[in-house]
């Protein structure tokens, strides 16, 4: 059997970032993904935050074909017949360096396995990995299309389901209940439509998170991220939310009924679909981590449970990319001491322990529990929808005074027994 | 027997989308071009029943063009050895000065038998493969639809409208193949492996004799516009069968499909 240093089933972030890592030092490295190329198959929001990996491989991030640094951040609640957008702009998002970027899969990934090449690796697209070779436990390589490779240490990184890691018995097998699935389109526009749209300068971008009456009430919301000529506009629903839903309701049908609604219309009002896409997000949170290494084998990325949905902020791009720079770190050491046992390749999980990975992870713990409360995805967006409609209104009578409306909104919709309760189970996240 | 193949690396004619009348060419994906392949596996077939020989495959980088990867690919597949030419002005080039450098690169590689697509995926003019003969005063033989070795040369049947040709020649000699020629080879992952190992040339235009002065196209691309295209819109309603049947059907009707 041909043997190589390591192997690293999937090319996505956390492949291509753990290739890069090995590369550099000089290991020999396989990444297999089936895609056409990297890329290909990939859906993220997308925002990756920078600032957690800058320090990582500091080289990279210098030339990535990033699509606009977020300078602004848009929160839309939307209710019944009113709906209200929170806008952030920040002078300090706007200076660099910036703490985030809208990407383009198609393109960063592409570009990050050429990088990967360039120093020496190599990225096999267009290649299935079948299996994980197993022997006594010990992942000894894969097979892939009839051929067996062998290596020291086989990384993981096949995305989201982790099909071949759960067939092995290396982690769970993916539950509907720890999983959202994102839809999403990406609508061409003309840069300088895009910066009027959202109030940009040239080159900045924006981010826009919808919550309320996007998703039926079902636990989800929407997203809108402005790249360089182009908007990423897609809709996150849990999985068992959908399944249990009374009136049973196509994703694409949700897809289309948000870009219809008014909120929404006027922002994609005369963009061009390029690209439909539909993908898996795991949202266990740090209770689904499974345990990340084993006897010749590492697991990253989204196949490790690593990403995180807390609401105003989507995270996994970042968390791939770390998790692939510390998956290379261990295997570079364990080299150094030519053993590739668990006790040599627990090195990785501490380092993540130790990371900003596992640290946010775990601060979230209680935000996958706590978002499942439908209320936060109906009542709460409308009661302050509602509210800041009543300030604003002068009736034909003589009007209330502001402290009174606000007050009484307050009191109504927010001063109850139930909110109250969801307001202390909140005090956790 | 001393078998060049020369391919080209082609963008992903699926992935290009056109906008304004123009293809967007950004982040568009390159890869062997498909008569390249057919051409490739000739060779294979080609030195595998001569029982030796060597094939080396030829490739020209344009600035963009991943013609490294390119020349991987047709490794893995089973070719022995690769050349490329990299000079950034062969950007501009047009086929004529395509057509030389590669002339120059088989002069200096030698060979007994050249092998071309009959057109490349892109462009298609057809034009390489019958240029790089003329150059090097060899003779051609096109729409090759099937290639037996013979003692010192090559029989070759050649696709025409209406009939089949056969024709014989020593060697050295130029073949240009269609597609119906054989089913390429997809590379298995293991030989996708060893192809990084095996021996790749860089040449400049230097290397081959030439600068740039000789690369310089003698011809200019005015304009080359896609035809525009309204949208149908048209929505089928029903259960899914009737849609879907609706669906062939308006395929069909455009000629879209069963063509
Ligand atoms: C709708 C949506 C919105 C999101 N928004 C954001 C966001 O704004 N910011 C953020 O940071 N994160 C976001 N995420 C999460 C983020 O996209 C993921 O966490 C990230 O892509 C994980 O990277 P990965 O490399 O682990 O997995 P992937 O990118 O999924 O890569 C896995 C790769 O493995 C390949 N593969 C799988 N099986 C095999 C096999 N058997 N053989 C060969 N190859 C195989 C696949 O083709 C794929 O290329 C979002 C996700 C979704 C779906």
């Amino acid at each position: 059997m041909e043997k190589v240093d390591c192997i690293i089933v999937g090319g996505g972030l956390a492949g291509l970032s753990a290739a890069y890592g090995l590369a550099s030092e000089g290991l020999e490295v396989i990444v297999i993904e089936r895609g056409d190329y990297s890329g290909a198959k990939n859906v993220t929001g997308g925002r990756l935050y920078v600032s957690p990996i800058r320090d990582l491989y500091p080289e990279l991030w210098k030339a990535a074909p990033f699509e606009r640094p977020v300078t602004r951040e848009f929160v839309t609640l939307m209710g019944d017949g009113a709906h209200t957008t929170i806008e952030l702009a920040s002078e300090r998002f706007a200076t660099p360096a910036y703490q985030s970027y809208t990407v383009l899969r198609a393109r960063f990934d592409q570009w990050f396995a050429d990088q990967v090449m360039e120093k020496g690796g190599m990225v096999i697209t267009k290649n299935r990995v079948d299996d994980l070779l197993l022997e006594g436990g010990k992942v000894i390589g894969i097979r892939a299309g009839g051929d067996d490779i062998g290596a020291d240490v086989t990384i993981i990184a096949e995305g989201v389901l982790g099909l071949l890691s759960s067939k092995a018995g290396l982690r769970e097998e993916p539950r509907p209940q720890d999983h959202a699935l994102g839809y999403k389109e990406i609508i061409e526009l003309p840069p300088g439509v895009i910066q009027d749209r959202w109030h940009l300068n040239e080159g900045e971008g924006a981010a826009h998170l919808f919550m309320g009456g996007v998703t039926r009430g079902l636990m989800g919301g929407g997203f809108l991220y402005t790249n360089k000529d182009s908007i990423s506009l897609g809709i996150v629903v849990g999985m068992e939310a959908m399944r249990q839903a009374p009136d049973k309701v196509d994703s694409y049908t949700l897809l289309d009924e948000f870009k219809e609604l008014p909120q929404i219309k006027p922002l994609v009002e005369g963009g061009t679909i390029v690209e439909y896409s539909a993908h898996a997000i795991a949202e266990g949170g740090i209770a689904k981590v499974p345990k990340l290494y084993g006897d010749g084998y590492l697991l990253a990325g989204d196949t490790a449970g690593l990403s995180l949905n807390a609401l105003v902020t989507v995270r996994g791009m970042d968390f791939a990319i770390a998790s692939g720079y510390y998956a290379a770190r261990a295997v570079i050491d364990a080299k150094e001491r030519d053993d590739f046992t668990a006790a040599s390749l627990a090195q990785y999980e501490q380092s993540l322990r130790s990371s900003f990975v596992l640290k946010d992870l775990e601060t979230a713990r209680y935000i996958p529990h706590t978002i499942e409360n439908p209320r936060l995805f109906t009542h709460y967006p409308q009661a302050v929808s509602n509210l800041m409609e009543q300030v604003f209104t002068i009736g034909p009578g003589p009007s209330k005074k502001l402290s009174s409306t606000v007050m009484g909104g307050v009191r109504k919709d927010f001063l109850n027994l139930q909110t109250l309760k969801e307001l202390y189970a909140m005090r956790k996240i | 027997m001393n078998i060049l193949v020369f391919v080209k690396t082609n963008p992903d004619l699926q992935m290009i989308r056109i906008k304004d009348r123009q293809p967007v060419m950004e982040a568009i994906p390159y890869k062997v071009g498909d008569l390249e392949k057919n051409a490739v596996e000739a060779a294979i077939q080609l030195r595998d029943a001569a029982g030796g020989g060597t094939i080396t495959a030829v490739c020209l980088a344009e600035a963009n063009r991943r013609a490294k990867e390119t020349l991987k690919e047709v490794l893995a597949m089973g070719a022995d050895e690769a050349v490329l030419v990299t000079e950034p002005a062969l950007e501009v080039a047009d086929q004529a000065a395509v057509a030389l450098v590669l002339a120059k690169a088989a002069e200096k590689t030698g060979y007994d038998l050249l092998l071309f697509g009959e057109g490349s995926t892109d462009n298609y003019t057809g034009q390489v493969g019958p240029r790089v003969a003329e150059i090097l005063g060899v003779p051609q033989i096109g729409y090759a639809r099937k290639i037996t070795g013979t003692e010192g040369g090559v029989q070759v049947e050649r696709s025409m409208d209406e009939h089949i040709e056969v024709l014989e020649a020593p060697f050295p000699v130029a073949v240009t193949v269609v597609s119906e020629i054989n089913e390429p080879r997809i590379p298995s992952l293991m030989n996708i492996m060893k192809a990084g190992k095996k021996p790749l040339a860089e040449y400049s235009l230097a290397d081959l004799g030439l600068d740039a002065t000789s690369v310089v196209a003698q011809k200019a691309i005015l304009s080359n516009l896609a035809e525009e295209q309204d949208r149908k819109h048209i929505m089928f309603d029903g259960d899914p069968a009737a849609q879907a049947e609706a669906f062939v059907n308006a395929l069909l009707k455009e000629g879209v499909l069963g063509r």
